[in-house]
């Protein structure tokens, strides 16, 4: 693997939840369960094909309403790493409804927003309980570290497109 | 809660960037300070509309205005914007909310179980 993270510039958070690790590997895995919880509320996951395996592909449709209609978003990524009840890395990048991966700039994005992340999931039961960590990591597009004015818009930009509510 | 950036600020600055005038005027902003006439120059809104957006940027945090009365010149204020700015703050609290979507799906999955071993 040639990725070169910045892990200053990524999401780490740990989380503790009641219930026995199988079930918290699920939830990334088992399309119904994803469908569960993943989105913010009020969305809906109508598709989620997980090919979970090394090398798999993942497609996933959220649906999402908001005062100007129905928002349909596509995701597509590839699994990097599966050990079942362990840990799971997947890449996610915006896509159309057959898993091509759709460019920032063909989003109506100016240029130099990051095209891929990769979500790590790290799970660990103690006790009953599992805690999971998910570190999800940009996957710099361009030349790393280049955070400049431009690239911060175009980030801000990326979120309100997908998070605006 | 340790969050370092208060969500309710996240909102507004949020709410103020999701313009894309707004936006064209703070890039403008980042090559020096200007007044209302010259951030206009380059849209076709009346000085009014520009002093509508501006005050939203003010309020906003993300700019400040001199204080001279006929000519206030606007300058960027980065700080708000740095808050922002990095990746991780965004996605932090869109994870954060799903997370807790995944906590109130498990119980309904499994309800919660007595939680009698611990010993410290």
């Amino acid at each position: 693997m040639d990725d070169d993270y910045d892990l200053d510039n990524a999401v780490v958070i740990e989380r503790t939840f009641d219930a026995p690790v199988e079930l918290i590997w699920q939830m990334w895995t088992d399309p119904a369960h994803f469908a569960g919880w993943y989105g913010p509320p009020g969305a809906s996951i109508p598709v989620a094909n997980m090919d979970v395996r090394v090398g798999g592909t993942r497609l996933v449709c959220m649906v999402v309403e908001t005062p100007n209609g129905t928002m349909r978003m596509w995701f597509t990524g590839e699994y990097r790493e599966v050990v079942t009840n362990k840990r799971l890395v997947y890449t996610d990048s915006m896509s159309d409804e057959h898993g091509n991966v759709v460019s920032p700039s063909e989003m109506g994005m100016p240029d130099g927003h990051l095209t891929t992340t990769e979500v790590i999931v790290e799970l660990a039961e103690i006790d009953g309980r599992t805690t999971m960590v998910m570190t999800h990591v940009g996957i710099p597009a361009g030349s790393p570290g280049a955070m400049g004015w431009t690239m911060a818009f175009d980030k801000l930009a990326a979120h309100l497109v997908t998070h605006t509510a | 809660m340790s969050a370092t950036v208060d969500d309710d600020r996240l909102d507004e600055t949020f709410a103020a960037l999701a313009n894309s005038t707004r936006r064209a005027i703070l890039s403008r902003l980042v090559q020096g300070e200007a007044n209302v006439n010259e951030l206009a120059e380059p849209f076709d809104l009346t000085l009014p509309a520009i002093s509508k957006h501006l005050k939203v940027l003010e309020h906003a945090g993300l700019i400040v205005r001199g204080r001279h009365a006929q000519y206030r010149p606007c300058s960027l204020d980065a700080t708000r914007l740095r808050e922002v700015s990095t990746w991780a703050e965004q996605y932090r609290p869109v994870w954060e909310a799903r997370f807790d979507r995944m906590d109130d799906y498990i119980m309904q999955l499994q309800p919660p179980r007595k939680t009698g071993k611990r010993n410290g």
